[in-house]
């Protein structure tokens, strides 16, 4: 940059120098700036693993620094205390359900909206964007009273459904940008030959549409297995929770054993991280695409 | 040709595919999202405690809401000033450091990886791990404080009147910021490198790129952006304060929603929840339709 007005603008040595220096002071405060903000947000979390290894005495007196011995014992005591085996199975089959659901029924619906003509399309897909917008913990009351009624309360299919069906229409507008987007040529081309609707969307258009349903299943995903406000409001029974009312659950049992409290967070956490920084790549572009297309 | 092909299917059954193929979703959103909005509705002119048949009071609930519930209107002002400060700090805050990370820097997918972290962890995770930072006897922060030699401002900052609500909004901006960054720097990396060295060639300063060409062409994704979060801004709260303080102390941290769910759950008031929660979707509904349409008519199109 600093050679691109050069040729024309010839400076002179002091000049340049300066400039040089400025830009190496700005990077230097860029730098200083964003190893701040990183550290700000890595660091909160090696303290959480640090204290989920550390004995009562160290985690109280030595609060920054990495333990002094490692208690391994913390994650065996917690694993059992917090009864996490069961929370993390209930997590597992209630989000895989949940996205199944979502899925298929969304997507279905999504090419319907996208491709073909009928009357009512347009008073559908505004229905649709309309309570798109609505967060689902505005109408929890009725919502538990619909659950209640229909006798899946404390269940996890319950849950399934409730997560279902309060992203369905997120869901169905994200994947009929997708579908629009994929030319209709091919379609049309199967449809020649004597295939019908059913079978073209499902020999044709989804294997095309892939892009589009990961994105929906890694941000639906990650929603529902982070989710806690309605799985609390659905959910009592201690062996129908999921992760995040199990983590709650435990902590305000059992008062004081801080460290198991660290260690048992940091089992479920860990996990997470791992899976996101292998597939960082997807998680981001599904978390930030499923927002933008919209 | 693919035309011809279709005619030989008769009209009714063309439509009738289209709606059996929508059925199963339209069944989903009526169950589960169109009856609760509409019953709320009706249920929040009732008093009701779940069990017997609810008695119609006419607007009574609304009326106690704003006469008679000192901690429902704590509760509507705690829950604006977090939707406020929130969507206003995790934006600009994402976008300054979008603008950093989006130099010819080394290390920008570390940092870019590193920041956008938090988005991936639940709330309640991310609850109970900042309700422990703040943790006035082996709190990291108190910790730091004293490190730094800063004891003075030590406290035990979630069961303090003052500094409570703010400790809790800022683990909010901690687990957004790096998604709207991402946001951003994606919009940033769209703008056209070429408009930049033109402008340097004139002479323009940074400010100036800045505020003629920088942000004028990130205005669509700054829509989307705010939009984002001022869509869960009102809402996405009930996580963070059931975990980190239960509306507590004193209810200096109560929100609109852990209120209802302790009225609703805690007391048995159905009817005078639904009201809450029928207030809060009008909320919600206005401020999202009416931004979606300053929005449109302006620089972003859907």
């Amino acid at each position: 940059m600093a050679t691109a007005a050069g040729p024309r603008n010839p400076e002179s040595f002091p000049d340049l120098f300066s400039r040089l220096l400025s830009d190496r002071l700005k990077l230097l405060l860029v730098y200083a700036i964003l190893i701040a903000a990183t550290v700000q947000t890595i660091y909160p979390l090696f303290w959480m693993v640090f204290g989920s290894l550390k004995t009562d005495a160290d985690l109280f007196n030595n609060v920054w620094g990495p333990p002094r011995t490692m208690i391994w014992q913390n994650y065996v005591d917690a694993w059992r205390i917090a009864d996490l085996g069961a929370r993390i199975g209930n997590s597992v089959i209630i989000t895989i359900l949940s996205l199944s659901v979502l899925l298929i029924v969304s997507s279905i619906a999504a090419y319907a909206l996208a491709r073909l003509q009928f009357p009512g399309r347009q008073a559908i897909f505004l229905i649709i964007l309309a309570t798109m917008m609505i967060p689902s913990e505005v109408t929890v009351i009725p919502l538990f009273i619909v659950v209640r009624t229909l006798g899946i309360l404390n269940s996890r299919f319950g849950l399934v459904f409730v997560y279902a069906g309060t992203s369905m229409a997120f869901s169905i507008f994200l994947l009929r940008g997708f579908f629009m987007s994929i030319p209709p040529e091919l379609e049309d081309a199967a449809l020649v030959d004597g295939a019908n609707r059913l079978q073209v969307f499902w020999y044709v258009v989804l294997p095309l549409a892939r892009p589009g349903l990961a994105t929906v299943a890694i941000f639906q995903g990650m929603f529902f297995w982070n989710e806690f406000f309605l799985a609390f409001i659905f959910i009592r029974q201690a062996e129908l929770q999921t992760i995040p009312l199990g983590l709650v659950n435990f902590f305000y049992r059992y008062s004081a054993d801080w460290t198991l409290y660290f260690a048992a967070l940091s089992m479920v956490t860990i996990p997470v991280i791992v899976l996101y920084v292998a597939m960082q790549r997807w998680f981001i572009e599904g978390l930030t695409a499923g927002a933008v297309k919209s | 040709m693919a035309r011809a092909k279709r005619r030989r299917y008769p009209r009714v059954y063309r439509h009738l595919s289209a709606y059996l193929m929508l059925t199963p979703a339209i069944i989903l959103l009526i169950i589960f999202v169109i009856i609760p909005i509409l019953y709320g509705f009706y249920l929040s002119f009732h008093r009701w405690d779940g069990f017997n048949s609810p008695v119609f009071i006419g607007t009574r609930n609304y009326i106690r809401l704003i006469e008679r519930d000192d901690v429902f209107l704590k509760a509507v002002t705690n829950t604006i000033i977090f939707a406020i400060s929130v969507v206003l700090v995790k934006n600009v805050l994402g976008l300054f450091l979008a603008l950093l990370v989006n130099q010819k820097i080394k290390g920008v997918i570390f940092f870019r990886t590193a920041l956008f972290l938090p988005v991936t962890l639940s709330f309640v995770v991310i609850g109970l791990l900042w309700s422990w930072i703040y943790n006035p006897t082996f709190g990291l922060l108190n910790a730091g404080l004293e490190l730094v030699g800063l004891d003075s401002l030590i406290r035990a900052w979630l069961s303090d009147q003052a500094t409570a609500l703010g400790a809790i909004i800022t683990v909010d901006i901690w687990k957004w910021t790096g998604f709207h960054m991402v946001l951003f720097l994606a919009g940033l990396q769209s703008i056209p490198k070429d408009l930049y060295e033109v402008a340097i060639i004139d002479g323009a300063s940074a400010w100036t790129r800045l505020t003629r060409i920088t942000l004028p062409l990130l205005a669509p994704v700054t829509f989307i952006s705010v939009l984002l979060s001022l869509n869960g801004a009102f809402v996405r709260n009930f996580e963070l304060v059931f975990v980190m303080t239960d509306g507590g102390p004193n209810h200096t941290t109560e929100v609109v929603l852990t209120h209802l769910v302790t009225q609703a759950f805690r007391f048995g008031k159905l009817g005078y929840a639904s009201a809450m929660g029928f207030a809060l979707f009008v909320v919600v509904a206005v401020i999202a339709f009416s931004y979606i349409r300053i929005g449109r008519s302006g620089t972003y199109n859907f």
